[in-house]
């Protein structure tokens, strides 16, 4: 049997930010993780991530997986691959199938790091081939580039869902529509306006009934549900589609905590209970990152830092003031990330109605995944339009408390205020002149600012928009604006398209169109694309 | 399908090396070291196996070695894990009936 300080299981975010932290105090620190590859789901997340710079927003997120890897290398942090944990003992001992045969570990401290698994809901024809998890539609086209299929229905509106069907519009797939059972766009409002406006039809209070075709999905049977998820009657609608994607939550893989005997409790998925540091009831057992409570990779390797930072004290090897330092300071981190209508504390909630400032929620954003022009006035990133701002200025439709700040430090010339609170909405100041370089545009990790210039021409006004297609409209291109719901509102013709390495891949396409269309127009396509 | 450009990974497998492999004795190509799967997603085959009892197809569900339901088998080998397993030259892939190949 071979001896560490500490061990982890999962070379995911939050195992490897773990491994990273333990190596700063020198415990002697190995990883097992059962992938071929280390990184967790990091290296399947193409899109920018939110939070502020410390939780490093607005960088993709298989871009933090390489950042992370090369830390980890760095630390000269010990991985073991293709190593399949499959018992933990109270004892802090561990055994792990590794080349066909099974090894057993003992240290001081061991950090779950196991992450979660999709959940599924079973309908007539879920075990076609063609029925697939949202993860795996983004393992075969991001990690591997294969498309999972042509066109796909998309159930669950939560971040996954939403996050997944841009992705699939990415690699070049139709997606066909997204259910979900609830009454209520799940995730973000961000990630539901930038597919709405992409044409994708939201079908709330709907669900899936039926997978058809013989020996593998030809096509989908959606159905309206009653207030208790009763399909009703009379309402099935059939679609097109040869793949049905799941994106129906995560739980968490606790087995192994359950299995060394911790106090488990369900909250939403059986978690184990823990104190501030995420020790479990064992002493000397911790849980990071998604086995102690779904949430998102951000916060998974603060809390991976966190249970290594208690570890290496527990132990003797950090001093306490560099812990109680390191305490504050991810506290502090995580608690950012915690606030907002879309905290842990929030989770399941369905009666907020205003944002933290007091602006009424907008209901078509929940309902159909856009918003309605006649709403986005009243929020502080679009308010000033109403007052009508000479020349180019931007306009950011973020109207939900999401802990998010990039365009602040975006905007060098002081257009855009969020504050010290980052799940504050962000304002813009009409005082300080846009010069319409729109970082701003390409910073937002929700692609919900657009540079509007009403004084474009004496009959035309022009928008930019983040882009993030391929192939890039050359200007003079010649098109149809969509609106925020992605339906045609009127003619347009591409002005510029740019792209430079900061934005990093958002490209700022700019289209002219008739002067009233300014705030309606949202997206381009082009003319027999 | 395979991705050809993408507007924010740019292109796969590049410098890969193109192999042959056989499913059920047809002479498929896919790159050396993707899963088998991807490789046969991108030739378009759906079914990996089917089930004992009622003769169900299957097939990827997961795509990260999780479900099982990919299971095929592979050089005379049943239950192997197509989603994580890594293509080489000259495979012997065969859909799973039950546990066995078919007759």
């Amino acid at each position: 049997m071979k001896r560490y300080d500490l061990i982890v299981v999962g070379a995911g975010p939050a195992g490897l930010s773990a491994a990273i932290e333990a190596a700063k105090y020198g415990l002697k620190t190995v990883v097992f993780d059962e992938n071929a590859r280390p990184g967790g789901q990091l290296f399947k997340q193409v899109h920018k991530f939110f939070g502020s710079k410390e939780h490093k927003a607005k960088i993709r997120g298989f871009k933090i997986g390489e950042e992370l890897l090369a830390d980890a290398e760095k630390a000269g942090v010990e991985v073991h691959l293709n190593a399949t944990v499959s018992g933990l003992f109270d004892c802090k001992e561990i055994t792990v199938i590794e080349n066909e045969a099974m090894h057993h570990y003992k240290a001081d401290a061991i950090i779950l790091a196991t992450g979660a698994r999709e959940n599924m809901i079973p309908f007539e024809g879920w075990t076609k081939p063609g029925v697939i998890g949202a993860g795996a539609a983004q393992t075969m086209m991001n990690l591997h580039g294969v498309q999972p299929g042509s066109r796909v229905l998309m159930v669950g509106s939560g971040n996954v869902g939403l996050v997944v069907s841009f992705q699939l519009l990415q690699a070049g797939i139709e997606v066909a529509a997204i259910v979900d059972a609830a009454p209520r766009v799940g995730g973000y409002g961000v990630h539901a306006a930038k597919v709405a406006r992409c044409g994708v039809p939201f079908y709330l209070s709907h669900t899936v009934i039926k997978a058809e075709g013989d020996d593998h999905v030809t096509g989908a049977v959606v159905a309206e549900v009653d207030s208790h998820f009763k399909p009703i009657p009379g309402t099935e609608m059939h679609l097109d589609v040869d793949t049905i994607c799941m994106a129906v939550g995560l739980s968490p893989m606790s087995q192994l905590l359950s299995m060394a005997g911790c106090k488990m409790q369900d909250k939403g998925g059986i978690v184990p209970i823990v104190n501030e540091y995420r020790e479990t009831s064992i002493k000397g057992i911790y849980a990071a990152g998604d086995v102690g409570g779904i949430e998102e990779a951000s916060s998974a390797m603060i809390t991976g830092k966190i249970t290594a930072l208690a570890a290496a004290y527990e132990l003797g090897f950090a001093e306490e003031k560099d812990f109680r330092e390191g305490e504050t300071r991810y506290k502090a981190s995580l608690a950012q990330l915690h606030e907002g209508m879309f905290s842990p504390a929030n989770k399941g909630r369905t009666d907020l109605t205003v944002t933290d400032e007091g602006v009424l929620l907008s209901q078509n954003l929940l309902k159909k995944g856009y918003l309605d022009l006649g709403e986005i006035m009243r929020f502080p990133g679009a308010a000033d339009e109403v007052k009508k701002v000479h020349g180019i200025h931007p306009v950011i439709e973020c109207t939900q408390n999401i802990p998010c700040n990039p365009c602040q430090d975006a905007c060098k010339f002081g257009c855009i205020a969020v504050g010290a609170d980052i799940t504050r909405l962000p304002i813009v100041n009409p005082a300080n002149k846009c010069t319409g370089c729109g970082m701003c545009v390409a910073s937002c990790s929700g692609q919900a600012i657009f540079l509007v210039n009403d004084d474009f021409s004496e009959t035309e006004a022009s928008v930019t928009l983040p882009y993030e297609f391929l192939p890039y409209p050359e200007p003079g291109t010649k098109g149809m604006a969509l609106g925020r719901d992605g339906k045609a509102v009127c003619e347009a013709e591409v002005v510029s398209c740019r792209l430079s390495p900061a934005m990093d891949h958002t490209a700022l396409l700019t289209i002219k169109v008739p002067k009233e269309m300014s705030m309606t127009a949202r997206f381009f396509k082009a003319v027999g694309v | 399908m395979r991705i050809e450009n993408h507007p924010i990974l740019g292109t796969f497998h590049e410098g890969g090396q193109m192999v042959t492999f056989t499913l059920d004795g047809k002479e498929m190509q896919g790159y050396e070291g993707e899963p088998i799967a991807a490789a046969l997603r991108a030739a378009g085959v759906m079914t990996h196996r089917h089930t004992l009892k009622r003769d169900e197809p299957r097939g990827v569900f997961c795509a990260i070695g999780r479900c099982t339901d990919c299971v095929m088998i592979v050089d005379g080998k049943p239950n192997i894990r197509t989603c994580i397993t890594p293509l080489k030259a000259g495979m012997k892939v065969q859909t799973q009936y039950g546990i066995k190949a078919k007759e």
